[in-house]
C-alpha cells in the first residue's frame, strides 16, 4: 500500500479496476498505477497520511477519478484538492458512468482537466483508458513535484 | 298708515261702540252697571286681533265713554276729582289686561311658527329617512351605549329583524358580532379618528352567519361630545367564500406542486442512479465477454463463439437503450430556454450532420425556404428536426433513390406546421397511434435498427412547446410526419 505511481486510480468497483488495469496493461502502464477504493483513501494518499504516511512525498502525474464513491465522493475529493496549494496542480480526469449534465458542470467548475464517460463497449473503453493513460502519464509533462517517469 | 293698521283702529272703535251699546242697553233695561267689564272684553278682543296700538286707542275710547256716559255729570267730558282716580284705575287695569293679552297673543304666534317649522323639519327628515330605506346597504345608528336608535330596511333585509324589533336593543348582543380585534381598540380608534372600518361576522335573526364590511362614523354634538355611531354594513359573505375557495384551491395547487416537485426529484434521483449504476454492470458484462472472447476464442466451438458475440451485442444494445431512455427523461426534466428560433438554422445543421452519414446514399433533398420562426428552445427543436430527418433517412434505406422533403404547411390556424415527407417504407395507418409511444416500434430490428425512443422524444418536446405531432403513411409508399408549434 505504500506504492508510488504515476497514475492514481480512484475507483470502488473491483471489476472496473480489473478492466481499467487490463486496458492499461496493453500499454504496459499497469504497474504505474496505484489504486485506492474511496475518496477518503484517495485523500489519505494525496496528503501522505494514514496508511500512506510512509510513501515518498510526490504527487501522481494524473488522477483517474470516479465520481460515485463510498464515504467521500469524487467531487468532494476534487474540491479538497483544488483548495490545497500542493495538490491543486495535479491533472484530474473524471472517469465516470454518468452522462448527467450536473455532474459534468460541477466537475468542470472544480477545474477538472477532462471528463470521460466510460463507454459500455469494451473496445471503446479500452481505447479511452489507454489514450488517457498514455496522454496524461506519458505524453503530458506533469507539474513540478510529480513522480518521475520510470524507465 | 297701512290699510291693515287702519282696519285695526276701526276695529278698536267698533269694539268699544258695541261694548257701549250693550252697556247702555243693560242700563236701560235696569240690569245694572256692566260698562266696565264690557269695555274690558272689547279692549282684550281689540288687543287680541288688532295689536297693542289699537288696544291703547280702545282704552282711551273706553275711558272717554265711561266719563261721558256713565260718570256724573252725565253727557259731558268734565268730571269730578274723585272720578279721575276711578277712571285712572280703570285705564291701568285695562292696560294691564291688554298687555297680558298682547303678550299671550305673541307667545301663541311664536308657538304656531315653531310648530310649523317643526312640521316642516319632520317632513324633510321623513323624506331623508325613507331615502335611507331605499339603499341596499344596511344602515343602523347606535348611541354611545350601543343601543340601536335607527335601523333601515337594508338592515332588516340583511339581518332579519324589523326596525321595531331592533331599535332599543344593544347592537352587539342582538347580532352576536364577532370582532377582528378587541372592541376597546376599535372604540379608541373611533374616538380618535371619528371612523373605523373592518370586517365583522354577525349572526342573523335566523341564526345563520353573515360577513359584512362595516364602516363606522362617529357623530358628535356641538361641544364635541360623542353622540352616536352610524354603521354601514355590506354583505361580503359571497366574496369571502369565493376568496376562501381561491385560497383553498391555491393551497391545493401548492400541495400538488410540492408533490410534483417531490416526484420529479425522485425521478431525477432514479435517472441519476440509472445513469451511474445500470451502466456499470453492463460495461462489465461487455468487457468480460470481450476478454473471454480474446482469451478463450481458440478453444471455443463455432456455437459458443456465437453465444459470446450475442452477449456482447445484447450488452451494447442495452447500453444504447439506457442512454436513449435517459436522454428522453432529461427532456422532461430540463429547463426550456425559450427564444425566437428560425427553424431554418437548426435544420441546416441537422442536414450537415446527415450528409456525413449518407455519403453513400442517393438522396434527393427538397427543403422549403425559408422555414418559419417559432418561439422555443433551440436545442430541443433541433432534436425534433434531427429525429424526424434521421427517421426519414433510415426508412428510405431500401430505396435506390430516396426523396425527402422538409417544408411548412401554411394554414389559417394559430400554429406553425412543419412536415418531413419521405418515400420510404411507410407504415399502416392503423398503427399510427403507436408511432409516438416510448419503445414502440413498427419494424423488426433486423430491418431497421433503433430503440423506439426517437418519435417519443419528438412528441415530448413538441408537447412542451404547446404543439402536437401526427403522421400520415401508406405501407411501402412513404410517410409524412407533422409537428405544430404556436405562432410566435
Amino acid at each position: 500500500m505504500d506504492g508510488l505511481g504515476r497514475i492514481l486510480l480512484v475507483e470502488d468497483d473491483p471489476k472496473d479496476i480489473d478492466i481499467t488495469l487490463a486496458a492499461l496493461e496493453e500499454y504496459k502502464l499497469a504497474n504505474e498505477v496505484v489504486v485506492v477504493r474511496d475518496g477518503a483513501e484517495a485523500l489519505d494518499y494525496l496528503h501522505v497520511r494514514g496508511n500512506y504516511r510512509s510513501r515518498a512525498k510526490e504527487n501522481p502525474a494524473v488522477l483517474l477519478l470516479d465520481l460515485k464513491l463510498p464515504k467521500v465522493d469524487g467531487l468532494e475529493v476534487l474540491q479538497e484538492m483544488r483548495s490545497d496549494e500542493r495538490l491543486k496542480l495535479i491533472p484530474v480526469v473524471v472517469l465516470t458512468s454518468s452522462h448527467e449534465e450536473r455532474d459534468m458542470v460541477a466537475s468542470y467548475k472544480l477545474g477538472v482537466n477532462a471528463y470521460v464517460v466510460k463507454p459500455v463497449d469494451f473496445h471503446e473503453f479500452v481505447n479511452a483508458v489507454k489514450e488517457l493513460g498514455v496522454f496524461w502519464a506519458v505524453i503530458n509533462e506533469p507539474p513540478p513535484g510529480s513522480v518521475a517517469r520510470r524507465n | 298708515m297701512s290699510v291693515r293698521a287702519l282696519r285695526s283702529y276701526v276695529l278698536a272703535l267698533l269694539a268699544i261702540a258695541v261694548g257701549l251699546g250693550l252697556a247702555l242697553a243693560a242700563q236701560g233695561l235696569g240690569i245694572g252697571t256692566l260698562e266696565r267689564p264690557l269695555f274690558i272684553i272689547a279692549i282684550v278682543a281689540t288687543v287680541w286681533y288688532g295689536g297693542p296700538g289699537p288696544g291703547v286707542a280702545a282704552v282711551v275710547a273706553a275711558a272717554l265713554c265711561i266719563d261721558y256716559f256713565f260718570t256724573p255729570p252725565l253727557y259731558s267730558f268734565s268730571f269730578e276729582r274723585q272720578d279721575v282716580v276711578n277712571v285712572g284705575v280703570f285705564v291701568v287695569f285695562a292696560l294691564t289686561i291688554g298687555w297680558f293679552a298682547a303678550r299671550r297673543r305673541r307667545v301663541e304666534r311664536e308657538l304656531h311658527r315653531a310648530l310649523d317649522q317643526l312640521r316642516e323639519e319632520v317632513a324633510v327628515r321623513t323624506r331623508q329617512a325613507s331615502l335611507l330605506d331605499l339603499t341596499h346597504d344596511s344602515i343602523l345608528v347606535r348611541d354611545m351605549n350601543d343601543a340601536i336608535t335607527y335601523w333601515n330596511r337594508g338592515a332588516e333585509e340583511l339581518l332579519g329583524w324589523t326596525a321595531a324589533q331592533a331599535v332599543g336593543k344593544r347592537a352587539r348582543e342582538l347580532m352576536q358580532t364577532v370582532f377582528p380585534c378587541p372592541v376597546e381598540e376599535i372604540r379608541a380608534e373611533l374616538l380618535r379618528t371619528g371612523r373605523w372600518q373592518g370586517e365583522l361576522t354577525k349572526t342573523r335573526a335566523d341564526g345563520t352567519e353573515v360577513i359584512v364590511a362595516s364602516r363606522w362614523s362617529l357623530q358628535r354634538d356641538a361641544d364635541g361630545r360623542p353622540l352616536a355611531i352610524l354603521d354601514t354594513n355590506n354583505d361580503i359573505s359571497e366574496r369571502k367564500r369565493r376568496e376562501d375557495d381561491v385560497r383553498k384551491l391555491n393551497a391545493q395547487l401548492e400541495r400538488r406542486t410540492l408533490e410534483l416537485e417531490a416526484s420529479n426529484k425522485e425521478l431525477e434521483a432514479f435517472a441519476y442512479s440509472a445513469s451511474h449504476d445500470l451502466r456499470a454492470p453492463l460495461r462489465h458484462v461487455a468487457a468480460y465477454a470481450e476478454l473471454l472472447q480474446k482469451a478463450a476464442s481458440a478453444g471455443l466451438d463455432e456455437r459458443s463463439r456465437r453465444y459470446v458475440t450475442n452477449v456482447l451485442e445484447a450488452a451494447k444494445k442495452m447500453g444504447t437503450l439506457i442512454d436513449d431512455l435517459l436522454a428522453f427523461s432529461r427532456i422532461g426534466r430540463a429547463e426550456t430556454r425559450m427564444t425566437l428560433v428560425s427553424l431554418g438554422e437548426p435544420l441546416r445543421e441537422v442536414l450537415r450532420e446527415m450528409e456525413r452519414e449518407t455519403v453513400e446514399r442517393d438522396i434527393a433533398w427538397k427543403v422549403e425556404a425559408p422555414l418559419p420562426s417559432v418561439h422555443g428552445d433551440r436545442s430541443m427543436l433541433k432534436l425534433v428536426l434531427f429525429n424526424l430527418v434521421s427517421n426519414a433517412v433510415k426508412f428510405t434505406g431500401t430505396r435506390s433513390r430516396a426523396e425527402i422533403e422538409i417544408g411548412c404547411s401554411h394554414g389559417a390556424s394559430e400554429d406553425v406546421v412543419v412536415f418531413v415527407r419521405d418515400n420510404g417504407v411507410g407504415f399502416d395507418m392503423k398503427y399510427a397511434n403507436k408511432l409516438f409511444g416510448v419503445f414502440q416500434r413498427l419494424h423488426l430490428p433486423e430491418d431497421f435498427e433503433g430503440t423506439g425512443i426517437g418519435l417519443a422524444t419528438v412528441q415530448r418536446i413538441v408537447a412542451r412547446h404547446g404543439g402536437r405531432v401526427w403522421a400520415e403513411g401508406v405501407v411501402d409508399a412513404g410517410a409524412t410526419f407533422y409537428f405544430s408549434v404556436p405562432k410566435p
